[in-house]
């Protein structure tokens, strides 16, 4: 009788036990699947604009479905326990950080072409001048001239990572040329805009 | 060297025209002989300054130009 007993409280036991993994299972399967629609609905621009907090998240997916593989799902739901509110969190951070770079872009699209057409402007004169200005010599002008070949092509290599959608490109590569255009005006002797200083550190 | 000063008129902070105020003494040329190091380029200073000099003769202490 006893022993009778003790295998029905075993079986009830089993029973209880499998009722709660399905439980759990269904739990992590669910959060697993919502995770993922998330993550695929979140945007090209989360992965583009805030990539730390993007792996965060991809990670913790990729966590829980390794716990899940492994039978283990409570620590796959825990693993998804927040993923909302941190893809929530990304993409706030990435249309931030997208419109600080496209208001960069707008800044820097329209004082870099002042900069090269001054620039174009002093080298044409000064190629044409029967003699140069005290303290300049024609290896200056020569120098300043493919200078401003080289920040025209970049500037327009910048505009077509501009088109392409790399905005972050684009802006390096528009940085680099006002840095460019910054050295030929002083070699020239011109003074460079306000606008076009080295942001502080 | 040349010390143009992109503060003229109404400009921004892009603003990449260089400028020049006009000192006692000095012409068109002697403005072009200091920026070009030749004075016959002083037309190209006139022709970008042709909304506030009507001869090339004619310049006031003071004006500022700008140097193209």
């Amino acid at each position: 009788m006893l022993r009778k007993t003790s295998r029905m409280a075993l079986v009830i036991l089993a029973c209880g036990l499998a009722v709660g993994c399905g439980k759990y299972k269904r739990l992590a399967d669910t959060a697993i699947k919502t995770a993922d629609t998330a993550v695929a609905s979140a945007g090209d621009d989360v992965a583009k604009y805030a990539a730390d907090q993007w792996k965060q998240i991809t990670d913790s997916v990729a966590s829980a479905k390794d716990s899940y593989a492994k039978g283990d799902y409570k620590a796959a739901i825990a693993s998804l326990q927040d993923i909302g509110p941190k893809i929530q969190a990304a993409q706030a951070a990435a249309s931030a950080k997208k419109t600080e770079l496209e208001n960069a872009w707008t800044n820097l699209s329209a004082g870099v072409p002042q900069m090269i057409d001054a620039i174009k402007s002093r080298v044409d004169i000064l190629s044409s001048s029967k003699k140069l200005p005290k303290g300049m010599d024609k290896a200056q002008v020569e120098s300043a001239r493919s200078g401003l070949d080289a920040a025209t092509s970049a500037w327009t290599s910048a505009q077509e990572a501009f088109k392409s959608g790399n905005l972050t490109g684009a802006i390096a590569k528009a940085n680099g040329v006002k840095d460019q255009a910054v050295q030929i005006m002083q070699s020239l002797g011109m003074t460079p805009p306000p606008a076009a200083a080295p942001a502080a550190k | 060297m040349p010390d143009d000063q992109p503060k003229g008129p109404g400009g921004g902070a892009w603003d990449s025209t260089q400028w020049h105020e006009v000192q006692k003494g000095e012409t068109l040329s002697k403005i072009a002989q200091k920026y070009y190091g030749d004075p016959s380029l002083y037309t190209k200073i006139f022709e970008a300054n042709k909304d506030s000099i009507k001869d090339p003769n004619l310049i006031r202490i003071g004006q500022k130009l700008r140097i193209p």
